[in-house]
């Protein structure tokens, strides 16, 4: 296929905002983190829509107030939070998939529901891969965000005007406070009371939530000793000693010395990722 | 030291071992390691090591159901550990190590002898972890042993030499951090534009070597220097 280089100028960035992909799983060996798209599930269904390899990079967005103009014409998938979206001021109605021509400005405006949105170009934003992945760590890729005035490159592929039935995105398997969960490493240390408190309680997310973790409003009181460092992945829940409990997400480091009391399914870490501060979830045990 | 399995979910566990971190388990570790790279890499998605875990993320759950079953049929020798230790140099003036002085006092001793406590052992490397680079190390002199910060710093700068819990590490960059924090080194840890990020592997050793503020602020060769005595 005969392609043209494309620019994406990033004419306004919120902060929060930066290129994802799968993430990295070779790294873990040297201290470093999975990174790629908190909300897997979104994030691979745009790359599906797109008909892309399904390690597409595509932008990360976890604020509103994204101004962004393209150079060349393209196909982009907008997939996660249901988002207000203007193409050169006109209101979208659908943005599952949006053809873009040259000079096109697209504007994220409010995220009505969930948290993150993927931005994704057919063919994925080209970026220099560290570890088979284009996904921004401090450290690992440079720059590590993006911000204002960011050029992103991707091909320009020649377009059909006719995009078909254009599928429509749904937000509702988000929006269920439970998430499912297995038993963690460290369950086993929890008194039977803690246990049936985390089962039963209604957790709420705290401000204190990143890309590195989310921590909820209410304690768990306890006494455990602090463990030996040992291996959390994302979606790996941490009790401290303080009570607090920690879901770790995907740029998290790869070990932990807190226990390890839960272990979230990808689908859960997926709604998790979409859930806003101060939304309301519950622990689903699964056998 | 044959580790046990524990199935987290149908495609993730842990080899489990029950004892305190040590050379002898590390060097069980490795071998397991080195069994599990050999004969299972095609299967795995994941492997992660810690003290006294090695979590494995496999492919497809029937392979982790049939590992699982044979362990306890593999019995592994240990590996011998290798005898390379690296040569760290630290800068231990408050000028660098912000918290040693408070640090001393809340132990009541001098800075001096902290400083010597400190230099003592030689440190083994158990594997990489918290941030890129990050060494995880045995050996801390339990006099040194100290809860981390209750508020954590905004910026450790990078190369920092801190305490926290009974480990001491090494900050490979800037980041926050709990840990009290007692000198720099002006070595580079963590450098993704080589082709392997980190100079050191797990089962070697690291010694810290005492430069004074002015041999820091001279010093020119950020890599490393090691022997295998």
């Amino acid at each position: 296929m005969k392609e043209v280089i494309g620019k994406a100028k990033l004419l306004r960035c919120p902060p929060g905002t930066s290129l994802q992909d799968e993430g990295r799983l070779s790294g873990a060996k040297y201290g470093i983190p999975s990174s790629g798209a908190m909300d897997q599930r979104s994030f691979r269904w745009a790359n599906h829509l797109l008909k892309n390899t399904s390690n597409a990079v595509a932008l990360e967005l976890s604020q509103p107030g994204l101004q962004i103009q393209f150079t060349q014409a393209c196909l982009i998938a907008l997939v996660g939070a249901n988002a207000l979206v203007n193409l050169n001021l006109n209101k979208v109605s659908n943005s599952s998939l949006i053809a873009i021509t040259a000079g096109d400005i697209l504007e994220i405006g409010a995220f009505l529901s969930g948290s993150r949105l993927y931005l994704c170009i057919q063919g994925g934003f080209q970026v220099e891969r560290y570890l088979e992945s284009g996904s921004d760590f401090e450290s690992i890729t440079f720059p590590f965000k993006r911000g204002t005035h960011d050029l992103l490159t991707y091909f320009s592929y020649p377009q059909s005007q006719n995009l078909g039935a254009k599928p429509k995105w749904v937000t509702s398997w988000f929006e269920s406070p439970e998430i499912e969960t297995y038993r963690g490493a460290d369950w086993g240390l929890l008194s039977l009371a803690q246990q049936e408190l985390i089962r039963s309680t209604t957790f709420h997310l705290s401000k204190f939530s990143n890309r590195m973790g989310i921590q909820l409003e209410e304690l768990v009181s306890n006494q455990l000793k602090e463990l030996p460092t040992n291996p959390v992945f994302p979606g790996t829940v941490q009790l401290t000693p303080g009570g607090k409990i920690i879901v770790l997400m995907r740029d998290a480091g790869v070990t932990g010395g807190y226990p390890r009391i839960l272990q979230l399914t990808e689908e859960g870490q997926s709604i998790l990722a979409q859930k806003k501060v101060g939304e309301p979830i519950r622990f689903q045990l699964l056998a | 030291m044959i580790p046990h399995y524990q199935v987290i979910s149908p495609s993730f566990g842990e080899l489990v071992w029950d004892q305190h971190p040590t050379d002898e388990l590390l060097g069980f570790q490795l071998a397991y390691l080195t069994f599990i790279q050999s004969n299972f890499s095609d299967t795995l998605v994941e492997v992660r090591q810690g003290f006294t875990r090695i979590s494995l993320v496999w492919k497809n759950p029937k392979t982790q159901l049939e590992f699982s079953a044979q362990l306890k049929n593999i019995k592994l020798p240990p590996l011998e550990l290798s005898n390379t230790i690296w040569h760290v140099p630290v800068c231990y003036d408050p000028e660098y190590g912000q918290d040693l002085n408070a640090l001393a006092k809340s132990k009541k001793i001098n800075p001096i002898e902290l400083i010597q406590v400190h230099l003592e052992p030689i440190y083994r490397i158990h594997f990489f972890g918290f941030l890129p680079g990050f060494f995880y190390l045995n050996g801390l002199s339990p006099l040194l042993h100290t809860p981390r910060k209750s508020v954590p710093m905004i910026a450790v700068p990078p190369g920092s030499v801190a305490i926290g819990g009974n480990q001491t590490g090494i900050y490979p960059m800037q980041s926050p951090g709990g840990w009290h924090i007692i000198g720099r080194s002006p070595l580079a840890f963590f450098d993704s534009k080589q082709p392997i990020p980190v100079w050191a592997k797990p089962g070697e050793r690291v010694q810290f070597v005492p430069i004074n503020a002015s041999q820091f602020r001279n010093w020119k060769d950020t890599s490393p220097k090691s022997t295998s005595p």
